[in-house]
């Protein structure tokens, strides 16, 4: 995806107070066209804030927000922008088809088109058997999924979903998570959770918001560490192994090890531009040669993950 | 043009979210309940008092002291009519009306506000909008509902006189949009409550409270400041006990309420556009 365009969403020095509390601080942010974009941060830092700021549901006390070059809440972003906004129901009253057909009309689609919408996006998160039911015939976690439904009618520039699969079991999470994955060629999905795992999967950018300050703004990989001094790699192993630390840091680019949380450790690499491909004292690259330690000594591994952890990145 | 103006957008979409009122009305379990216990006190209304004055006011013996009595209350011009039926219609038609538009209007935006239904509707429709769709919403299911007591009033006069079908039917008109006028701030108010507040009993009380409250501190005011009486403009209804006789025909009667309702509408949008949704 490209890069070069104008930014979907620019944020400058976006501030919001409730009362004497200040919910954002001086919030500046772009956000570009391409791969899914994570919201994270602590209870009370601020996200769902954010979003509300971002769907003009509330008015900033400072500020500035521009999507797709229109001011939030501008009608001009009907249709392309579209959110799940946290808790946010349905209104029980109405089948779950005349409600999503309603929105399609209000999205400028005719009655057909509008139909065709609301079977397709109920499609898309595996509700099409529910079509005519009223949203309290349905589980918490059916709910949850008929409103990012109503999220994807019209096959919006940007969706924005907050909490989406926070109350989905893991199976309909992973479902939401791939047809995320699946149409963030054609959307820009920012997404909030508390899932740092289901984030990191997903999405390349981070906002990390801790009271209602931005502290990182980053991409999550190795790519944006490749002009620093520094490399790591995270390994998550099987069972705790007495010698696992001594036995890394023998080999000659590691730096050091450090033990993030039960049976998780953080190797730090020098020399980033070939240690992971080969190294001056050995033909195997550097992840071979840990991956052949725990073989010599029957070491039993989970997970290597190359770089740090996004947990690790914001919290260590 | 293939695209329509961004004009024609936001009246299709207001008329899209009025269309929905009317839908709530006439196609859900609760409207249709409404529905059914509106028709049948209006039955009852049409049945006994209404019907029951008609041949009362027709008897010879009635009629000199239905005259002195309506005389009093300076409602002589009403015994006029020639649709005897209308008479009665119009003094309780007047009355129930409004306070019966209050409490159909009373929850244009709030539950859904409060459920968040009103936050997909926002990235789909501005906030004047979403006001102005759901206040036509609510204008027209009243309209309805006058129109269907004001059709069932003209077939009971035309049952009992096969004659009086065309004076029914001009009085219909006539009536129709006498009332609609009369309506249309009392929905207006609750529409500018319905931009602040989280609950439509909460816009109950604070609408009984509005009236009998802010009667009582006008009141109050004029006994100190003589121009302080122009206060009760703020009130729907302010004009009622001048129309109800019918006896003269002033354009104030018809443009205080008119005036009413876009002030209200205007705060509405102003509170609307502030609030958080």
């Amino acid at each position: 995806m490209s890069n070069n365009s104008s930014p979907l969403i620019q944020v400058s020095q976006l501030s919001k107070s409730f009362g004497s509390k200040q919910a954002l601080n001086k919030v500046n942010f772009d956000i570009n066209k391409g791969q899914p974009v994570a919201l994270v941060g602590p209870n009370g830092a601020g996200k769902t804030t954010l979003f509300s700021l971002l769907c003009g549901y509330i008015q900033p006390s400072s500020g500035r927000i521009s999507i797709l070059g229109h001011h939030a809440g501008s009608a001009a972003t009907f249709g392309k922008l579209a959110a799940l906004p946290q808790d946010a129901q349905l209104d029980p009253r109405f089948s779950i088809a005349h409600q999503l057909k309603f929105y399609g009309k209000l999205q400028g689609f005719n009655n057909k088109k509008s139909q065709f919408e609301a079977e397709r996006t109920l499609d898309l998160v595996g509700l099409k058997e529910v079509l005519n039911e009223k949203p309290n015939a349905l589980s918490h976690g059916m709910r949850k999924r008929v409103t990012i439904a109503q999220a994807l009618i019209g096959n919006p520039e940007i969706i924005m979903l907050d909490e989406a699969t926070a109350g989905l079991d893991p199976l309909h999470a992973r479902e939401i998570r791939q047809l995320v994955a699946n149409l963030s060629n054609e959307t820009t999905f920012i997404l909030s959770s508390h899932d740092l795992s289901e984030l990191e999967r997903l999405c390349h950018q981070v906002l990390f918001l801790e009271n209602g300050v931005l502290r990182e703004h980053q991409n999550v990989s190795n790519e944006s560490l490749a002009n620093n001094q520094q490399t790591y790699l995270t390994i998550r192993m099987a069972n705790d192994e007495i010698e696992f630390e001594q036995s890394l840091l023998a080999i000659e680019q590691i730096s050091s090890v450090v033990k993030t949380q039960d049976r998780e450790y953080l190797i730090t690499i020098n020399a980033p531009t070939n240690a992971m491909t080969n190294s001056s004292t050995s033909a195997l690259p550097l992840d071979i040669q840990i991956l052949q330690l725990c073989h010599d000594k029957k070491w039993i591994y989970r997970q290597i993950v190359n770089g740090k952890t996004l947990e690790n990145q914001l919290f260590s | 043009m293939n695209n329509p103006s961004q004009i024609q957008q936001s009246l299709f979409r207001m008329w899209a979210l009025a269309k929905f009122e009317l839908i709530r009305l006439f196609f859900t379990k609760r409207g249709s309940l409404a529905l059914l216990a509106f028709v049948t006190a209006w039955f009852l209304i049409l049945y006994y008092p209404v019907n029951s004055a008609v041949s009362i006011v027709a008897s010879d013996g009635f009629k000199e002291m239905a005259k002195d009595t309506f005389g009093m209350l300076g409602l002589s011009a009403l015994l006029n009519w020639q649709v005897s039926e209308f008479t009665l219609y119009w003094l309780i038609a007047l009355y129930s009306f409004p306070v019966f538009a209050l409490g159909a209007s009373s929850d244009q935006t709030c539950a859904d506000r409060t459920r968040g239904t009103l936050r997909f509707i926002s990235l789909r429709a501005t906030r004047n909008e979403i006001l102005f769709g759901r206040f036509l919403g609510q204008v027209l299911i009243i309209a309805l509902l006058i129109l269907i007591t004001l059709i069932a009033t003209a077939g009971m006069a035309w049952w009992r006189d096969s004659n009086l079908l065309s004076p029914a039917l001009l009085k219909v008109g006539q009536l129709f949009i006498e009332l609609n006028i009369v309506v249309l701030p009392f929905i207006a108010l609750t529409s500018f409550f319905n931009s602040f507040l989280r609950s439509a009993k909460l816009t109950s009380v604070i609408t009984l409270l509005f009236f009998g409250l802010g009667t009582i501190i006008i009141s109050l005011l004029s006994d100190k400041i003589p121009n302080a009486q122009y206060l009760y403009y703020i009130f729907p209804g302010v004009q009622l006990s001048d129309i109800v006789g019918q006896n003269l025909f002033s354009i104030t009667h018809y443009i205080i309420p008119i005036v009413q309702t876009f002030c209200y509408l205007i705060l509405a949008s102003i509170f609307m556009k502030r609030s958080a949704l």
